[in-house]
């Protein structure tokens, strides 16, 4: 009976919480327009979420590709063709790896570092400041850091999949001996407008999503060294869920 | 209770604030019930009290920043119950407020932090904007420290820095929570001829919550004690210093124990020590 009671009550937070965050995001898209005016914030803001990611997505985007250009060069020698590498590595990145991987980094990049920022301004009694000079901290401060995310993760998808694709090429052409002629117009054939409309799309809900998420668990942590630091946690697992959930749901939508 | 603590014994035409049988409960436990406080124009109020009696709460339903669950709060005239976001947001475009720590804004400068409510709610030209900022700076002796962060800044400085902030709209009322705490005597002695000189100066009303008696007995003209949710006693400092209330004496002379307990509730402490009881 306390285990029936328990999940009831597991329910009905998940509920009430879920309920706050579209709340939230709500309030955020409404004082966007206005917070839009100001676009000196958001460049600094998609400097601070997207610049300030670049290593890390062109690190990592280099890796993946490479690590697809192997596997791929393993798979495709098996049945003889190779020369089909170049579209391989580029639709997985395109549709798929670019677009979630980036959205798992920035989550774990800039995600954790919107909510810390923002719960420690709280903690530290800065957006009480803000109110009592009658400035919506809502405005001034979430909806920017939530407007450059959702400007910078298709920016950095995009340079996930075109780093990647570098990398596939430098496995696969430099270090396999695939002929450079095939795995560039194999590419060039195979991928359509809609598999980059696609990746657009998943990357721009991800954005959407993982803005969210960091700028809601910033603005409402307790306002503790505990506080904060748990709410930095949920943002990177909630973030992470919810981006591979979106993109099961936005793969069966799109294809 | 002393009748001058009731503001409906007075007359309002000096009084910018008030508030009349105020509760508030927070988790079922009633912070205050039946508070009746007036602050007048013109002068530094102090609100005084041990801690945990409220006086932090108090200044939030002041601001607005929560809600009485009974009574009324008046503030400039307005009935706060009644405003709502967007007149809170107006009316506190007329107060100030100094937080405990400064509450300054860690990713602007100095400058920038008390230029911040300029660029918020005026289009007023960058030269104008430079000259009330230096103004303000000026004024709390920091107009030299203008690039620093506040990373930089020790613990009176950023305070002061907060009360330049505090000033540049040239608010109605200025409201300090605690800002004596953790100063040494030096920037102690400038934020307390600050308080005394700003309000003077400027024609302000200053509402500094503080349980810093001697501070509050040279600056303050008139204080109000809390304790247990209320009043306990109001009136100038050294008629405070007077006042025969047990809690009042025990509050204005430090005295360790009395009607506020050293100990916290616990259980017989002969019966807990034998049995070795290890608290629940």
């Amino acid at each position: 009976m306390s285990f029936v009671a328990n999940l009831a009550g597991s329910g009905r937070q998940l509920a009430e919480k879920w309920g706050r965050f579209t709340l939230f995001t709500a309030r955020l898209v409404v004082v966007t327009p206005r917070a839009l005016g100001r676009p000196r914030l958001i460049v600094d803001q998609t400097h601070n979420s997207g610049a300030l990611s670049l290593v890390i997505i062109m690190l990592s985007g280099l890796f993946v590709g490479m690590v697809l250009g192997l596997q791929g060069f393993d798979l495709l020698r098996r049945f003889g063709s190779t020369e089909q590498l170049g579209s391989g590595v580029a639709l997985s990145l395109l549709r798929e790896l670019g677009p979630v991987v980036t959205a798992l980094l920035f989550a774990g990049r800039a995600g954790t570092a919107l909510t810390s920022e923002i719960g420690l301004m709280s903690a530290t009694d800065q957006l009480s400041a803000m109110e009592m000079m009658a400035v919506d901290p809502v405005r001034r401060v979430c909806a920017p850091r939530f407007i450059g995310g959702v400007i910078a993760m298709p920016l950095l998808a995009a340079i996930f999949s075109m780093t990647g694709i570098f990398g596939g090429q430098l496995v696969g052409v430099t270090m396999m001996g695939v002929d450079s002629g095939q795995f560039w117009s194999q590419m060039r054939g195979a991928v359509e407008m809609r598999d980059i409309t696609e990746g657009i799309v998943k990357s721009l809900a991800f954005g959407v999503a993982c803005s969210a998420i960091a700028v809601y668990e910033g603005y409402h942590a307790v306002p503790t060294a505990e506080g904060v630091g748990r709410a930095t946690t949920r943002t990177v697992v909630t973030s992470s869920v919810v981006v591979l959930v979106l993109d099961y749901m936005l793969t069966a939508v799109l294809l | 209770m002393r009748t001058d603590t009731d503001p409906r014994a007075r007359g309002d035409a000096g009084c910018i604030a008030r508030l009349t049988d105020v509760a508030y409960e927070i988790g079922g436990r009633a912070v205050f019930d039946g508070l009746n406080v007036a602050i007048d124009r013109g002068k530094v109020t102090a609100i005084m009290g041990p801690s945990g009696t409220g006086k932090t709460t108090l200044l939030r339903l002041i601001t607005g920043q929560i809600q009485a669950t009974r009574g009324r709060v008046e503030v400039d005239g307005e009935d706060l119950g009644a405003l709502d976001t967007d007149g809170l947001y107006r009316l506190r475009q007329r107060m100030g407020m100094l937080f405990q720590n400064g509450a300054l804004l860690t990713d602007l400068d100095v400058y920038e932090n008390v230029a911040f409510p300029l660029r918020e709610h005026t289009d007023l030209p960058e030269s104008l904007v430079a000259r009330i900022v230096l103004m303000k700076l000026q004024a709390v002796g920091l107009r030299g420290a203008a690039r620093l962060m506040p990373s930089e800044l020790s613990g009176g400085m950023a305070r002061r820095v907060a009360l330049a902030r505090a000033i540049v709209m040239d608010p109605k009322i200025l409201i300090y929570d605690e800002p004596f705490a953790g100063l040494d005597p030096i920037a102690l002695g400038m934020v307390l001829r600050l308080i005394r000189s700003t309000n003077d100066a400027l024609g302000l009303t200053s509402i500094v919550v503080s349980h810093d008696v001697h501070e509050i007995g040279i600056l303050a003209d008139t204080a109000y004690l809390l304790a247990a949710g209320r009043v306990a006693a109001a009136g100038t400092p050294a008629a405070l210093a007077k006042d025969p209330a047990p809690v009042v004496r025990q509050f204005m002379s430090g005295e360790a124990d009395g009607p506020v307990a050293f100990h916290y509730p616990a259980p017989d402490y002969e019966a807990q020590l034998l049995g070795a009881e290890v608290p629940q």
